[in-house]
């Protein structure tokens, strides 16, 4: 059976026009996805029942008996710490949030180790954004900051900038300008009309310079800046500036590199520079599929996106003293329930340390690098192939996942509504 | 009246304290102060041995001395008035926060975001500051706005982000991005430090030692003297940041810039 118009949830461009092809619980055959999202959906290595550590070996055990194992570890925590949530939707999420506040925990998402940064900026400066639609129908500049979508988001060029017709861009190839500004000539620089190569962890440094030239005072600059030449930094500020409208994507090049968020606001102050001129806009990468989710189910819930403290009751946030990299770096979690992510993968090497020295719970589809650390894992429906719930793409526009599969396994929502429910019991 | 607060050993000495309660003039009515040790709250008595010597009728007259483990004790000291505290070793972060008077003096190193948001009153410590040292909170538009902070050793990154008023001084050298946003005060490093005062708007910052990586976007002025610990220096004075249409002045030892 073929089934059309199919939410991928892979990356945060949440493309929505896959084919899936479905023998019995098996999908069969992907149409229209890239690489990444044929893996998904195809992909196996399901964990099939709950493990839980024996000693040096793994037991299976019991839905039942999983779900109050994981309630009580939470509930025997001084500083408990509820991790992930960007590989989940946002139903699931909210019953995080709450069981949060429940436990007086911290609740954190990946964000704070990908796009956190442009949210701290996004604060101190606002947001001159857009969605992709208006991306497509109306950008004839592209820059790409510190991202390479062409390996991360495959299909960003094609549904949404270089090579995608728009309503006022009929020959987009040909119409648009694509600029590329990056440390190594990436895949997506070889197809930019401007590649600018920056010196590594200089890009402040030379969006403070492109913010001087579009305000009248590239005099003051020297001849050149960051490893670039001051005509090239001329070069594009005539490109942006006599854009109709443009627009600027930036990735993890600008978000974890030197200067972090400052990086980013420095971005979103020389897109509010060019305003003067043109009309132009920002926007963010976002990676996981639905961590842009993740942020907006956190801040409508508690105010904040990410890193919210309950330890007090009340949601407190301030990254880099409540986000999970600095409080497993310190030690300070005494459990860990891990949703919809791999920070095995992804921590530093001291994080992961601490997450094996205490009671770690995953609830995660496979087996991956988090589950060494663990010792309880919960196997539940993949979101968007077994399951059905709410994600966000990367512009914040919300789009309904779909189940193209049947399977026994519980979604994330089932099974953290069973633990929520034992703890809200005994609080 | 003197305070003396001992650490008592913690089954878990990682969880941190949250201890805004720790100021002199709570101590004008007893010892009956609570903290949160994670999540769970705790009477004073439950995570220090507690001394009492002598009498206070105002906070002027109350010291606090925080003596053992007390690395990972935060907000000692917010909202301070009056009185002083003196930490025998290290502090948690946020010590200081938003004081407006008396003193605190760290003996150790002290945390993160040590005098955040800090209007009056006098900070000294003798070890080294982490990062946000005399900066803001989140997506606050004003840091430290009065008072005088002092740092003997080193201090992290984005040190004294959105200055806005008082003194901020670090005998060592500094992080990244010291001075970011400073909008006024004055801020001295006499220590060596990377990308100074990006995107400031007012303010004077002065550094001692070597600038990395100075921003393309301040101008240069004129030289001008100034005067370090009793010797006359020349300085290298810039305005900027350009970026930011900014007003501030950086002056940079002459010759120490690459």
């Amino acid at each position: 059976m073929k089934i059309e118009d199919v939410v991928c949830t892979f990356c945060g461009c949440l493309c929505d026009d896959l084919v899936v092809e479905v023998e019995g619980d098996m999908v069969v055959n992907v149409e229209n996805g890239c690489t990444l999202a044929n893996k998904k959906f195809m992909g196996n290595n399901r964990l099939k029942t709950p493990i839980k550590r024996d000693g040096g070996n793994w037991k299976k055990v019991g839905l039942d008996e999983a779900i109050q194992t994981a309630a009580g570890i939470l509930l025997d925590a001084d500083r408990p710490l509820l991790y992930g949530w960007s590989g989940t939707h946002g139903e699931a999420q909210t019953i995080g949030v709450h069981m949060a506040e429940l436990l007086g925990a911290v609740i954190d998402n990946t964000s704070t180790v990908c796009h956190g940064p442009s949210i701290m900026a996004i604060q101190e400066v606002g947001h001159p954004g857009c969605t992709l639609g208006q991306v497509k129908n109306r950008a004839d500049v592209i820059v790409y900051w510190g991202a390479n979508p062409i390996e991360a988001h495959p299909r960003h060029m094609s549904r949404y900038t270089t090579y995608a017709d728009g309503f006022f861009l009929k020959e987009a190839f040909r119409e648009r300008k694509v600029i590329v500004v990056d440390i190594r000539k990436t895949e997506t620089a070889n197809i930019a009309d401007e590649f600018i190569m920056v010196e590594p962890g200089a890009d402040y440094a030379l969006l403070s310079a492109l913010r001087a030239i579009v305000r009248g005072k590239g005099d003051v600059l020297p001849r050149t800046v960051a490893g670039v030449e001051k005509e090239q930094l001329i070069r594009v500020a005539d490109i942006c500036m006599s854009a109709k409208f443009g627009a600027m994507f930036f990735g993890l090049g600008l978000t974890m590199s030197r200067g972090k968020y400052k990086n980013i606001r420095n971005a979103i102050e020389l897109t509010e520079e060019l305003n003067r001129h043109t009309k132009f806009t920002i926007s963010p990468m976002r990676g996981h599929w639905n961590v842009y989710g993740s942020n907006e189910v956190f801040t409508w819930i508690t105010g904040y996106p990410f890193a919210v403290d309950f330890a007090r009751g009340i949601a407190f946030y301030n990254p880099g003293e409540t986000t999970s990299v600095d409080i497993l770096k310190r030690g300070e979690c005494d459990a860990c329930l891990v949703v919809g992510s791999d920070p095995g993968a992804h921590f530093p090497g001291d994080c992961c340390r601490h997450l094996a020295d205490i009671p770690t719970i995953q609830i995660d589809p496979h087996v991956n690098a988090t589950t060494h650390l663990s010792r309880l894992q919960i196997p539940v429906a993949v979101t968007g192939i077994d399951a059905e719930g709410t994600a966000y793409r990367m512009d914040g526009v919300p789009i309904r996942t779909r189940k193209v599969i049947d399977t026994t396994y519980p979604s994330d929502s089932e099974v953290l509504d069973k633990i929520y429910q034992i703890i809200r019991k005994e609080t | 009246m003197r305070v003396t607060l001992e650490t008592k050993p913690r089954k878990k000495p990682n969880i941190p304290i949250e201890a805004e309660s720790i100021i002199p003039h709570n101590f004008l009515r007893g010892t009956d102060l609570s903290v949160y040790e994670g999540n769970k709250q705790r009477s004073l008595d439950e995570i220090f041995f507690i001394t009492v010597e002598g009498p206070a009728v105002s906070p002027d007259q109350v010291e606090v001395i925080l003596k053992g483990d007390t690395g990972r004790i935060k907000r000692v000291g917010e909202y301070m008035n009056a009185g002083k505290i003196v930490v025998e070793g290290d502090i948690g972060m946020h010590c200081g926060n938003f004081m407006s008077a008396g003193q605190i003096t760290v003996r150790g190193n002290a945390d993160a975001w040590l005098g955040r948001e800090m209007r009056g009153g006098e900070i000294v410590c003798h070890g080294n500051a982490g990062h946000y040292c005399g900066a803001g909170y989140r997506g606050e538009k004003r840091g430290m706005r009065g008072g005088r902070l002092e740092v003997l050793g080193n201090a992290g990154d984005f040190l004294a982000e959105y200055l806005c008023g008082g003194e901020v001084i670090i005998h060592g050298d500094t992080g990244d991005l010291p001075g970011v946003e400073m909008r006024g005060g004055k801020l001295v490093i006499e220590g060596s430090c990377t990308r100074p005062c990006g995107n400031m708007s007012g303010g004077t910052c002065l550094v001692f030692g070597q600038v990395h990586d100075l921003l393309p976007t301040f101008e240069k002025r004129e030289r001008t003297q100034v005067d370090f610990r009793g010797m006359n220096v020349t300085m290298d004075t810039y305005h900027g940041d350009v970026a930011n249409r900014g007003k501030g002045s950086l002056l940079v030892r002459s010759g120490d810039h690459a």
